[in-house]
């Protein structure tokens, strides 16, 4: 199936892997404002692709994400004022925790991650990054707060690395061996092989029950919401909304058979 | 601690309470009987005026691998129990399911899979020998996984728990990089000297203290940072010595 051809970005689809490249290597993969509204649909287009199990995203040349064009910024004449309104409505489509994406997300950070970068980084469900990446958040040194990213960050990983590159600014950078060490990333490759781990990862995702991971997903995004007892029952709605599915009863015999399953591909449930 | 318990072994030693998984021949999967025993096992540890910290390991070379679907298969009462209290997030498995009030320090001896990570999830402390490894296969058999991993993602960084969930039977954590990211705190050649080491440690400090600790520290999972807090110094206030 043919995708969308995007100015900014590239989607391409390997195998039961759907592929979103950040594309604009000169800016360092900063968003500008046509980046911004091609990644809400480039979202959707991958979740709702039926060939597409498992979606990867990096960047193209030598860094994955850079966050809002600052150059853009500077020279538009609206400068930040083109986002308030998104910002005060908190309505936000450019990562797949934005779009609701139902699938397995991996965030293969292939170099510098930088400020509004996090926000792929904070909202993927799996990140594994090059030996090479490296993270900062400058927001603060040009004069910009910085919170949605962080907070996402701080949900997930040691608090004090967060606020530590939240508040030092672009004067310090974390190398990915800091980042692994933390539990920000799961896996480190050397920078040749980034897409290469991430494919064979992502494959290995999608040997599972499309199915089960959505609802997996879900249980734990909302654990991030509320208290641990509440997490778990609605973890609980998650876990039935399952039984009775084709693929409890495949997984168990395919295993038996000494097959791979074949699993049901569920349709986007619209939300 | 008195009788018998099917699938487990419950043993006082000093001031250390054993809950031990025995179903070596089948990695100490549950199966109806245990199920049916573990809280019963674990309100008589918690009620034992002995016990002052329990530890809980596995017979053989696995931890726990979660439910003994083979044997639930055939017991369609229990079954039916199981999934009931699964739907109704009322699970009686793990310590904190079974409110246990005293230190539990889960000691991982060898594979903890699925449903086993309830006890990690729900231990306070948790050690792992060497050769401990880590996984959750249930969405590879078509389930969708919930309670171990939430419990799992509340104490640590939550990327490894997302992986844990999304890689399925197909990748294992071993106990290196549990230890690493914090989910163990040590890791060593026999499990049980080493718990049996800490829990005595433990077992020094007052009791009473002990759950109190204990008790604010689970339950500031359940709130914001400013309500924790409210609470833990409207507690401290009544229950001072």
């Amino acid at each position: 199936m043919p995708y969308t051809e995007f100015q900014t970005l590239k989607l391409q689809q390997r195998g039961p892997v759907g592929w979103l490249l950040f594309n604009r290597p000169e800016s360092l993969n900063a968003m500008n404002s046509v980046m911004r509204a091609e990644l809400a649909d480039a979202w959707l287009e991958l979740d709702r692709d039926p060939d597409v199990r498992v979606i990867v995203h990096t960047g193209e040349g030598r860094a994955f994400q850079t966050g809002v064009d600052v150059a853009e910024l500077a020279t538009d004449g609206l400068g930040m004022e083109r986002y308030r309104a998104d910002m005060e409505a908190f309505d936000l489509h450019f990562t797949a925790w934005h779009q609701q994406v139902g699938k397995p997300v991996i965030a293969a950070v292939n170099g510098i991650c930088a400020g509004g970068g996090f926000h792929w980084v904070a909202d993927a469900d799996i990140v594994i990054a090059a030996t090479t990446a490296e993270f900062l958040d400058p927001h603060v040194s040009i004069g910009q707060v910085v919170s949605l990213e962080a907070i996402g960050l701080l949900r997930k990983m040691p608090f004090e690395a967060v606020m530590r590159m939240a508040l030092v600014g672009r004067h310090e950078r974390m190398p990915a061996q800091r980042a692994y060490e933390l539990g920000m990333v799961s896996q480190l490759v050397p920078p040749d092989q980034l897409r290469e781990a991430a494919q064979e990862l992502a494959e290995t995702i999608a040997r599972n029950s499309p199915a089960a991971m959505a609802a997996t997903k879900r249980a734990l995004w909302g654990a991030l919401e509320t208290g641990l007892t509440e997490a778990c029952r609605r973890g609980a709605l998650e876990v039935v909304s399952v039984w009775g599915h084709p693929d409890q009863d495949e997984g168990p015999r395919a295993f038996a058979e000494k097959r791979e399953p074949e699993w049901v591909n569920p349709e986007r449930v619209e939300s | 601690m008195s009788g018998t318990y099917r699938g487990l072994l419950v043993e006082r030693e000093g001031p250390v309470g054993w809950l031990i998984f025995d179903r070596p021949d089948v990695g100490n999967a549950m199966d109806a009987a245990m199920l049916a025993d573990l809280p019963r096992a674990w309100a008589d540890l918690d009620a034992n005026p002995d016990v002052r910290v329990i530890v809980n390991t596995g017979n053989g070379s696995a931890f726990q691998t979660g439910l003994d679907v083979r044997q639930l298969a055939g017991d369609r009462d229990a079954l039916r129990a199981q999934s009931r209290r699964t739907k109704h997030a009322d699970l009686r498995i793990s310590a904190w399911h079974n409110r246990v009030g005293k230190p539990v320090i889960a000691a991982v001896n060898g594979v903890c899979a699925g449903g086993g990570l309830h006890f990690v999830a729900d231990a306070d402390i948790v050690i792992a020998a060497q050769r401990a490894t880590f996984l959750d296969p249930h969405v590879s058999l078509g389930q969708a996984s919930a309670f171990e991993l939430i419990g799992l993602a509340r104490r640590g960084a939550v990327e490894p728990v997302m992986r844990i969930g999304l890689t399925g039977r197909h990748e294992r954590l071993d106990a290196a990089r549990a230890y690493q990211l914090g989910i163990v705190s040590e890791v060593v050649p026999d499990v049980r000297v080493a718990a049996r080491r800490l829990a005595e440690k433990i077992a020094r400090n007052p009791p009473e203290t002990l759950r109190l600790v204990k008790q604010q520290l689970w339950r500031a999972l359940e709130l914001g940072l400013t309500a924790a807090r409210r609470e833990a110094a409207a507690a401290k206030s009544l229950g001072a010595p």
